[in-house]
């Protein structure tokens, strides 16, 4: 607030009712010199009193006398003056020029010794104002809790604290409107090297380096290794042909289609105007859109673990066909489901997976067949591990046997999947020796979402259980988890159309605008609620609420046949995908 | 330091009576001869820092009698008087902002009935003045002699509180204090 001031007059401060503002000060009298060098040298705020207090004559006292009186502003005083009446208010001057008259400011008279004001005291409160006592008037005044011996030593920036708690209601109250005209920041004289932070070159490029600087200044060296943090880029002879290489792929993800809103607008692309769109689903960093947050329930989380190892191995064979695997994995969850007694999990996914199927020309799962395919191609020359299957898949219907047939031609990708319709080809160990579960396999990663790590064992899980057929009869074989292009699968049931199979009427209801399903609810109780949950539903199906309305498929009965997997009441297990 | 002889010394605890009628004892802290002015703070020996004490400062003709008490050492420290300008001016402006927060409170001319139904009402309920009616909420009026049929304006729910609490209030200053009306 207040740089230290020789002369202890506070600025800017005006003037009291025409009465000069005259705190302690000392310069502008001019009279009484002694006393100036006295105030320099108690006034030293806290740089400790550079003394050499020089003193006139009886200037000592008067020193004493000013001390405390400084010591006083902003306390709380009581002025009794020669009528008896006291007054009472926040001690702001006094006159040392002279004779120590006293300004009050907030000031009320407490007690009126005045004949007259006896006798209305009692009743009438008035508006404290400032208050000026001459000398003249004075008897006493009396203070309390003054530190004589100094304040306490501040604690660094932030002492003020006991006294300048401002509450935001102080703040904000409406006094002491003073409204500041505001000037441009000028840099001050001696400020000649003012770098800026924004000084460009004419390239582009800042013409101040930072860490030559620091170095500079303080001999800090920077210790920053970049491969620490990322992949040892090869800088070899086939650098150029793998940067080029790089930003092809690199353009091929930018530039693909993607029906998720936030790709497609980071990426320029019109999804066009969904007026449920509002700015919370646009942009919020949570994920609403029922696409992954379904496959949580699928996932046989303790399985998980298990056989990543095996699964990968199988995988890994031929990256570039992911396509197949994602459809292999789908299937291989089905299978792998009937094989697993304890996974209810992947029971589920089995019975979610299989409704889609019942239709083939449903449509949805076409899209979401087309979406996985393009999310497979992507995940070239890695190992994935963070699949993501869109929710599409899950639209299996029950009695499906190779998904993968049904859509898997369907609109290419970017990189066409070279389905051999029924052949998976070579390192798929065609049985159940992969015993990987579903959840576990992810050698396509599906970049679309790149943020999505934290759900992506959630979808891979759900890829898994999705992916594909959910009638495969346990044997067929887990082995297209490779990367074949083709995305069916030799050994899986052929699809036979089941005309009983009820199709899907998206509800209304049944939108699921709730918040996603926390990351933690992977694994899917087996008590569901019976209600159910709309029209075309069948009895069991249900959306539990608990999830945030993922649209599981969760079936109750675990004892159902392994082979298309019918719902007693028909294979409803629509994927509520709305 | 001072001229010695005097009978205001520094450093001397005295016992005094004022003219107009006020006793007390303390230790002299300063005594400015020009001025008249005498400074006595209550308690012997040098405050520590951060201690505090209650300060006079009395016109020294204004003493009807005094007596000396005992003598003692200077309780400035010559060295250690330091004021920290930055300090002492936060602290008037935080006192003076708490003051005007204060002083909203206060009705001007109205009676401490008045005041004390305000300040009853303060406790829950967010008012203000407007001259000698009560606000309640910006929009509850409650007039003079602010009984519950004086509360007046905003809406039903909020009348109907306003008028509760009035009553409720009154009781209470009442069952207190008989003599108030």
């Amino acid at each position: 607030m207040m740089s230290h001031q020789q002369h202890m007059a506070p600025p800017s401060r005006g003037s009291v009712n025409g009465f000069p503002h005259r705190k302690l000060e000392k310069e502008s009298s001019g009279r009484h010199d002694n006393k100036t060098n006295l105030v320099r040298s108690s006034s030293g705020g806290l740089s400790g009193a550079e003394n050499g207090i020089i003193l006139g004559h009886g200037s000592h006292s008067r020193d004493r006398l000013i001390y405390v009186l400084t010591q006083l502003i902003g306390h709380h005083v009581d002025v009794h003056v020669k009528n008896g009446s006291i007054i009472s208010g926040i001690f702001h001057a006094t006159n040392s020029d002279k004779d120590f008259g006293v300004v009050l400011k907030m000031a009320q008279v407490i007690k009126d010794g005045s004949p007259k004001g006896q006798r209305y005291a009692a009743d009438i409160i008035k508006k404290p104002e400032t208050m000026i006592l001459p000398a003249r008037e004075l008897v006493q005044v009396f203070a309390k809790d003054v530190a004589l011996g100094g304040d306490e030593l501040p604690k660094g920036p932030g002492h003020d604290k006991r006294k300048d708690l401002l509450i935001d209601s102080a703040i904000s109250r409406p006094h002491y409107l003073e409204e500041r005209e505001l000037e441009r920041w000028a840099p001050d004289e001696g400020d000649s090297e003012c770098i800026e932070l924004e000084k460009y070159d004419r390239k582009g490029n800042r013409s101040w380096d930072q860490f030559e600087t620091n170095a500079a200044l303080f001999g800090v060296k920077s210790t920053f290794n970049e491969e620490i943090y990322t992949t040892k880029l090869e800088r070899g002879p086939h650098m150029r042909e793998l940067e080029k290489h790089a930003s092809r792929i690199a353009r091929e993800i930018e530039g693909e289609d993607t029906k998720d809103i936030h790709l497609a607008e980071e990426r320029g692309l019109f999804l066009g105007d969904d007026l449920d769109h509002d700015e919370e689903i646009k942009y919020s960093a949570v994920r609403r859109d029922t696409d992954n947050s379904k496959y949580k329930s699928f996932t046989n989380v303790p399985s998980s673990t298990h056989h990543v190892g095996s699964f990968n191995r199988t995988v890994n064979i031929d990256p570039k066909d992911s396509l197949a695997c994602s459809s292999t994995m789908g299937e291989e969850s089905s299978s792998y489901t009937f094989d697993n007694t304890d996974s209810s999990a992947i029971t589920q996914a089995r019975n979610v997976s299989q409704p889609k199927f019942d239709d083939p020309s449903n449509k949805p799962f076409s899209v979401g067949e087309n979406r996985l395919d393009k999310k497979l191609s992507k995940d070239n020359n890695e190992n994935l591990d963070n699949r993501k299957l869109q929710p599409e898949n899950n639209q299996l219907s029950a009695g499906v046997r190779p998904l993968i047939s049904e859509g898997l031609d369907g609109p290419p990708s970017s990189s066409q999947p070279s389905s051999s319709g029924q052949g998976f080809k070579s390192p798929e160990t065609p049985d159940s020796t992969i015993s990987v579960k579903p959840s576990v396999m992810e050698p396509m990663t599906s970049s679309r979402r790149p943020g999505s790590s934290t759900s992506s064992t959630s979808e891979r899980i759900a890829a898994n259980s999705v992916a594909s057929t959910p009638g495969l009869s346990p044997s067929s074989s887990i082995g297209s988890l490779t990367s074949e292009k083709s995305t069916l699968n030799p050994n899986a049931k052929e699809f036979k159309l089941n005309p009983n199979a009820k199709s899907f009427t998206p509800s209304v209801s049944l939108r699921p605008p709730n918040p996603p399903a926390s990351d933690a609810s992977y694994y899917y109780p087996n008590n569901m609620p019976a209600a159910p949950l709309g029209p075309g539903l069948p009895v069991g199906m249900t959306f539990p609420p608990a999830y945030g309305g993922q649209p599981v498929m969760y079936n109750p009965q675990p004892g159902t046949p392994p082979q298309g997997y019918m719902h007693p009441a028909g294979p409803q297990v629509r994927k509520l995908y709305l | 330091m001072e001229v010695g002889g005097e009978e205001f010394a520094i450093g001397v605890v005295i016992s005094a009576k004022t003219t107009l009628g006020e006793e007390f004892e303390g230790q002299i802290v300063a005594f400015d001869r020009p001025s008249n002015l005498l400074v006595i703070h209550e308690g012997v020996g040098r405050a520590e820092r951060g201690e505090r004490r209650n300060v006079r400062v009395l016109k020294a003709n204004y003493i009807r009698e005094f007596s000396v008490v005992s003598k003692g050492d200077d309780p400035l420290d010559p060295a250690g008087c330091m004021l920290d300008l930055d300090a002492i001016y936060a602290r008037e402006e935080a006192a003076l902002r708490q003051a005007e927060i204060d002083a909203e409170r206060i009705g001007v001319g109205v009676t401490p009935e008045a005041q004390s139904i305000f300040d009853a009402l303060s406790k829950t309920l967010p008012v203000q003045w407007d001259k000698t009616d009560i606000v309640v909420m910006k929009e509850v009026r409650v007039r003079s002699p602010y009984m519950p049929e004086n509360v007046s304006g905003g809406t039903a729910a909020a009348n109907e509180r306003v008028k509760k609490v009035i009553d409720f209030e009154r009781k209470r200053l009442h069952a207190r204090v008989p003599g108030l009306s």
